[in-house]
């Protein structure tokens, strides 16, 4: 296999294993907060606000994943 | 006036999505996919959109006394000159009863103050409330100035004669997401230093448990000794712990601004070349809110891990 092959085939799998824990992670976060709004829904700002804050750990995660992609897809 | 009903009241929006079907089809086939499905037409060549090539480092515009100036530092002072002449626009004569741009200003001001002074509390909250809401400021309006057009259109040729565009995101260059994570570090570790004292770095060398320990050891409490060793062995882990996730977290907003920004830009201009007039539409709505929330998120964080330090955590038993 060639290098090019390698490394589009590498893209891919990085970004697209990479971006399956933080998809359940940001699944859960919004189960856990639909929740909280649905028991309490006076507190709606506050969770909405955490909830948001708690979106951005994870999904930084797979910010770094597509990194990795698009410096091997574009630059590498 | 007689009563407009059936279809001549949604007559202007037939019009409209007739209008935008019609873009879209005369995008589809002068774009890339109608190309490779009906061959070369000989369409005129302004109705398609050149291949994105999206190159990482950002590209030097000039040399200013030997310094470089790329794309994206332009596009920084861009920003910093539009935010003065608005701020300086809205308070040249502050009335009792503002005018619209005051009035939005006020919103904008007042909205940032409630959010800082929500998570930090109401003395911390006006205490922290400059950086935060200039972090946010710069960081929402580098992300939203760059989705004008021009940016990333109007090209230039260098003193080496390659062209280059003139314009380009400045959060999409590595250097101004890892400038703006060093300032809220920096911020951080002073407001812990100074709201503590020398006591707030005992949360990173936490060698008290440990030589406390030793000490009893020596004198001869043979089991209370190694039961606090093994726990001030395990305080001093948690403290280098502690160190490293303050040290990753100037990384973490680095890449997380930087590659939600690039992404971004990149997404647009493969949008935008598929097909060409209509597809980046929805992409741009989503760029307006990606701005919005990383802006909202960079702030954010900085001010939770600023309150973060600064609670005195009297929690450790003595």
């Amino acid at each position: 296999m060639e290098a090019e092959a390698i490394k589009m085939l590498a893209a891919g799998l990085a970004i697209g294993l990479g971006a399956i824990g933080p998809g359940i992670g940001i699944g859960i976060l919004g189960y856990g907060a639909m929740q909280a709004i649905g028991r309490n829904p006076e507190a709606r700002g506050p969770i909405m606000t955490n909830m948001i804050l708690a979106i951005a750990f994870a999904e930084a995660i797979a910010i770094y994943a597509l990194i990795v992609a698009i410096i091997l897809a574009l630059i590498a | 006036m007689p009563k407009r009903r059936g279809l001549s009241r949604s007559l202007p929006v037939l019009i409209g999505i007739l209008f935008l079907f019609i873009l879209f089809v005369v995008g589809f086939i002068s774009g890339p996919l109608g190309a490779s499905l009906f061959g070369d037409l000989g369409l005129p060549s302004w109705l398609s959109v050149p291949r994105p090539e999206p190159k990482l480092p950002a590209e030097e515009v000039f040399q200013l006394f030997g310094f470089p100036i790329t794309n994206t530092l332009l596009a920084a002072w861009f920003t910093i000159i539009v935010l003065i002449v608005i701020f300086f626009a809205a308070t040249r004569k502050i009335k009792l009863i503002p005018s619209r741009l005051q009035t939005l200003l006020e919103f904008a001001i007042g909205g940032l103050l409630s959010f800082c002074q929500s998570v930090a509390g109401e003395k911390n909250g006006r205490r922290f409330f400059p950086i935060v809401a200039t972090i946010f400021l710069f960081v929402l309006l580098n992300a939203w100035l760059s989705l004008i057009p021009g940016f990333g259109s109007i090209e230039v040729i260098t003193a080496e004669g390659e062209h280059v565009h003139l314009l380009r995101g400045a959060n999409t260059d590595i250097n101004v997401p890892l400038a703006l994570a060093l300032v809220s570090f920096v911020f951080v570790e002073y407001f812990g230093l100074r709201s503590h004292g020398l006591r707030y770095l005992g949360k990173f060398i936490n060698v008290g448990q440990f030589f406390r320990s030793l000490g009893q050891l020596f004198r001869g409490k043979f089991k209370a000794g190694l039961s606090g060793l093994f726990n001030g062995v395990i305080d001093i882990f948690v403290g280098i712990l502690e160190t490293l996730s303050e040290l990753i977290r100037i990384v973490s907003f680095t890449f997380r601004l930087f590659g939600n920004m690039t992404a971004g830009e990149i997404l647009l201009l493969i949008a935008a070349f598929l097909v060409p007039w209509v597809m980046v539409l929805p992409f741009y709505g989503l760029e307006l809110l990606v701005g919005f929330v990383q802006a909202l998120i960079f702030a954010g964080l900085t001010l939770v891990f600023v309150t973060i330090a600064v609670t005195p955590h009297h929690a450790e038993p003595a």
